[in-house]
């Protein structure tokens, strides 16, 4: 786990931010309209001092992220639509780069921008663009680079390990709560952190580790799962790295009641009966009572016993444990409850053996929306994981049949796919596709048609995803 | 050229700066110098070694492949203090700031024996996200088990994926020609907006959910056992709130459980464990963390304090008065004065308790209390204060028994008035003045009329006129008059001091018929009556006669 950054990343992200504003402005008003001299102004004003002070000033877009100067931008919420129009808008270009080798004026800005806007009608906008700015000295364009399979592999090691520690933290803190152990906070603070990093890194790689799902380990699996998936909503909203770990700490432990029930109900193959509910149903006050006895109130056990009782309660108060008197939920309960259905209902569990494929658990997430759980975070979530999320089961318009491999934020039904039947409909060990790829007639050369259920068909999403 | 004699002294200026900033705050020129200093030795290595990297084993540091540092002193060694949450590099990069050198150096001092902290080095630097100052850890010992991943993903993967189901899959997808339904939900600036509210608006302060929490709890517990963990739990969760300046959760508590016990909410053992959190926020433990918070500083609104201390019960004002005489903040007294002349009405016996106590500001402010309350039953506790040997208790007292008294306690207040303080006899005039009975009158007549009067202080004289004042009748008009025209021949000065304050009291009855004999007066060679005398003509003549 290493972990850096440069200072640039300060003034970076509302330099990006203006230059945001300058395109979509840019795009909506003439060049002398007063609207788009204000933000070009705004912008030199802020990006100028900077040129000079670093002497080039790089905006490179890798992967979902803008790096300036080699350093990742971290962005905040407020800045996130822009961002997102930004990293639209230089893919359909093809634009990986922009590139100022000195301070700019008001004139070399609307060049650019005159290109940018008319470079998306033409058939190669990149190259378009690149002709054009030969006249404007100060600014270069570099082409998108696709990022690099090569280091893929070492990527997926990393976030696997970080992935399977989590899991092995969890059954670890399980056993010994069972056992009458101490547990170590620190350890699971640490445990976390790394996920925090891991995600922050490789959100998809790590998104992607929540889709294998492991029967026989499903308690530790599902911890660190909604554990992750809740990570990646904080990350979404814009939670910083301090939240992000409290809230990913809360949610590995939000299941810890379920430790009460006994194995027999809890391993039992057949269906529940009243009784053995009522028991289930008591996990959430068991587990707040175990937090509490585990470390007295803080900030992280307080926030932690809500969750812990409160992730089976809807937001019209519905669910369980039936409350007596109404209850405003807390803002991270509200998302683990989105990680946690989410998760719930993809998964195998004993007591409920066929998992809903996961485009499907979303529509009937959807449908839960307004009296169960929050619309607004969970459009964050299906933003995040996609229409199509991790380990989707797709047939695509060539006739060929493959898997959500990772998913793309910007296009949430364009994710990449790995494709394990051809055309011809042979098995084959697959090649990832993108589906945001076109042809040379600007379409798109794949695309999805039709979902289905892997768990239908006994397909093994490990042997894809692992 | 760098070499490690330089990396080991940079090592012992760590060492030493460890110790400093533990010991010195950050306005002390020794913690200002230590970081300068180790801000320069990191920069000046860095002017030749670009990064500068420390690789840790377990008592060792090791620079360049050398060693730099050795102690295998487990209290002391700094090599253990990385090495033993995983710490296995540590990189300082150049153009670090002075500011990043505090931070890490602030971490390094955090004493983690002493401190219950939660989090060990490794999370501590984590949270400082550093820019220049990377590191290596290693996760391993995290887990107990380091074959699990192997193992795990083997046992997923196990059942391979069936080719057949592949291909079935694929032949029911083609059979049909169904489009997948897709529903993109564009987040919009609302979203955000909402968004952004949420998370703004959202507490730091939790006790008042989990305190709701733990009210429904108390529905899912089973026996005795959980109830009073339950009741534990709330405890805890009001020491925790109190102790972070939050007296809201505890008036909800109260008022919750109150009504929860009224209404039948719980079941009568439950509520048996619902009394002793009640009986909690009466408690010294209670009591102390909230002095202790007023001390610090924290400031509640009068209309809070007042809610609280109206839920409270009798129990809490013998703590409340022990805090009374621990606390140093005035405001933080203040407020505890103001909690104890409400609760204390609940038992005013158990107030005056207080008048015991050996501090005399703890009298004083118990006094005050009493007089706050006005309640005439605490008289008889006030009676014995008069005589307390600190003259500031004595005052309050008399102040009290003026205020709350009637005729019953002049006796009490007429031997004040051979106190041996004048400020207490000045206290005392007054206070028989705001009795204004006929005995309270004839008590500083007669003490006028004494013989000793001429002896006191022109101040004390006044005291006693300017409260006569009050009774306007020809007795009192006579009286002064009189006492205007009485010449002496031995201590003319202390009667012209007498007369003076006469004259000063004429004036502010705006007695005319006076005038003749102030008038007279008016070119006396004594200073004193002069300009008392003339002051007074001005005001009759004026018209400006007080009440």
């Amino acid at each position: 786990m290493e972990k850096a950054g440069v200072n640039t990343e300060v003034d970076g992200k509302t330099i990006l931010n203006q230059f945001a504003v300058v395109l979509r402005t840019g795009n909506f008003y003439d060049a002398d309209n007063v609207a788009v001299k204000s933000a070009v102004e705004k912008f030199l004003n802020i990006a100028n001092p900077a040129i000079e002070a670093e002497g080039v000033f790089r905006i490179d877009l890798i992967g979902e992220y803008f790096y300036i100067n080699d350093t990742r931008v971290r962005y905040p919420l407020e800045y996130i639509l822009n961002f997102d129009y930004l990293v639209r808008e230089f893919r359909r270009r093809d634009l990986g780069s922009v590139i100022f080798d000195a301070p700019l004026g008001v004139d070399d800005v609307k060049a650019f921008l005159k290109t940018f806007i008319n470079s998306i009608y033409s058939n190669t906008p990149f190259e378009a663009m690149e002709a054009s700015l030969e006249e404007t000295p100060g600014i270069r364009v570099e082409k998108l680079k696709r990022v690099r399979e090569e280091g893929s592999l070492d990527r997926r090691k990393i976030v696997k390990k970080s992935y399977f520690n989590a899991v092995s933290f969890t059954k670890g803190i399980m056993n010994k709560l069972r056992a009458g152990e101490k547990v170590s906070l620190k350890k699971a603070k640490r445990v976390v952190e790394s996920m925090v990093d891991t995600l922050l890194a490789e959100e998809q790689l790590l998104i992607g580790m929540t889709a294998i799902k492991d029967y026989d380990e499903y308690t530790y699996h599902h911890c660190v799962n909604v554990s992750v998936l809740s990570i990646a909503i904080g990350q979404k909203i814009g939670l910083n790295r301090r939240a992000l770990t409290e809230l990913g700490l809360i949610a590995l432990f939000h299941d810890i009641g379920k430790m009460e029930i006994p194995k027999e109900i809890l391993n039992k193959p057949t269906a529940f009966t009243e009784e053995e509910w009522r028991v289930i149903m008591r996990h959430p006050y068991w587990g707040a009572r175990t937090i509490l006895k585990l470390k007295g109130p803080d900030k992280i056990s307080i926030r932690s016993a809500l969750v812990a009782f409160q992730h089976h309660i809807n937001r019209d108060n519905t669910g369980y444990p039936k409350l007596h008197e109404p209850m405003a939920l807390d803002f991270y309960s509200k998302i683990v409850s989105v990680a946690d259905q989410y998760d719930a209902m993809t998964s195998s569990r004993v007591y409920s053996r066929v998992p809903l494929p996961p485009d499907r658990a979303l529509s009937v997430m959807m449908e839960r929306t307004e009296s169960q759980i929050d619309p607004i975070l969970f459009k964050f979530f299906v933003n995040m994981v996609g229409v199509y999320p991790i380990g989707t089961l797709v047939l695509l318009d060539t006739r060929e049949m493959g898997l959500v491999y990772e998913c793309n934020p910007l296009f949430a039904d364009r994710p990449r796919v790995m494709i394990i039947v051809d055309k011809g409909g042979k098995k084959i060990k697959g090649s990832v596709v993108d589906l945001t790829e076109k042809d040379s007639t600007n379409r798109y050369t794949r695309s999805i048609v039709k979902t289905l259920d892997p768990n239908k068909y006994r397909i093994n999403l490990a042997e894809y995803l692992l | 050229m760098v070499v490690s004699s330089d990396a080991k002294e940079l090592i012992q200026a760590l060492i030493k700066a460890k110790k400093n900033l533990r010991i010195y705050p950050e306005n002390n020129p020794v913690y200002v110098k230590t970081v300068d200093d180790i801000y320069a030795r990191i920069t000046g290595f860095l002017d030749y070694t670009d990064p500068l990297t420390l690789k840790f084993k377990q008592y060792e540091i090791l620079f360049d492949g050398d060693v730099v540092y050795h102690n295998e002193e487990k209290e002391e060694s700094l090599a253990l203090f990385f090495f033993k949450d995983g710490v296995r590099e540590l990189t300082f990069k150049k153009g670090i700031p002075r500011d990043e050198v505090e931070e890490f150096l602030r971490v390094l001092s955090v004493d983690f024996e002493r401190e219950a902290l939660d989090d060990d080095i490794v999370t501590l630097m984590w949270e400082k996200d550093f820019h220049y100052i990377q590191y290596v850890v290693d996760d391993a010992f995290l887990i107990d088990d380091e074959t699990y991943e192997e193992t795990a993903v083997s046992q997923i993967k196990g059942s391979s994926a069936d080719t057949e189901g592949i291909l079935k899959a694929y032949e029911d997808a083609i059979g049909t020609e169904r489009a997948a339904k897709i529903n993109v939900v564009p987040l919009t600036n609302d979203d955000l907006r909402s968004i952004i509210q949420e998370i703004e608006n959202d507490p730091p302060d939790k006790t008042l959910n989990l305190i709701q929490v733990l009210f429904e709890m108390f529905f899912y517990a089973e026996g005795k056992a959980e109830y009073d963990e339950l009741s534990q739990f709330m405890k805890s969760t009001l020491e925790y709130a109190i102790g972070r300046g939050n007296l809201e959760t505890a008036v909800y508590t109260i008022r919750k459980i109150r009504s929860s016990i009224k209404e039948g909410l719980y079941d009568s053992n439950i509520n048996i464990y619902l009394r002793g959190v009640e009986q909690f926020v009466n408690s010294a433990r209670f009591i102390n963390l909230l002095g202790e918070v007023l001390d610090n500083g924290v400031e509640f609104t009068n209309d809070l304090l007042y809610e609280f201390a109206v839920l409270l019960d009798k129990n809490a004002i013998p703590h409340l008065i022990y805090i009374l005489g621990e606390l140093k903040n005035i405001s933080a007294r203040r407020a505890t004065i103001n909690i104890l002349s409400v609760v204390g009405k609940k038992d005013i016996s158990l107030l005056a308790r207080g008048l015991n106590d050996g501090r005399w500001y703890v009298v004083r402010n118990v006094i005050y209390i009493l007089r706050q309350i006005g309640e005439r039953n605490a008289i008889e506790h006030l009676t014995t204060a008069v005589r307390h040997p600190d003259k500031r208790v004595r005052k309050e007292a008399i102040r009290a028994l003026g205020e709350m008294g009637s005729g019953d306690v002049l006796h009490i207040l007429k031997g004040c008035l051979s106190d041996p303080d004048e400020s207490v006899r000045i206290t005392t005039v007054r206070a028989v003045g705001l009795i204004r009975t006929p005995l309270s009158k004839k008590i500083l007549v007669d003490e006028i009329a004494e013989k000793s009067f001429r002896e006191k202080s022109f101040n004390e004289k006044k005291e006693f006129f300017e409260v006569l004042s009050r009774w306007k009748d020809g007795d009192v008009i006579d009286l002064l008059v009189k006492i205007l025209r009485r010449r002496a021949f031995f201590k003319r000065m202390k009667n012209d001091e007498t007369r003076a304050a006469a004259a000063y009291c004429l004036g502010l009855m705006g007695v005319v018929n006076a005038m003749d004999h102030l008038i007279r007066l008016q070119g006396s060679n004594n200073r004193l009556l002069r300009e008392n005398v003339r002051a007074a003509i001005k005001r009759i003549k004026d018209g400006k006669s007080r009440g």
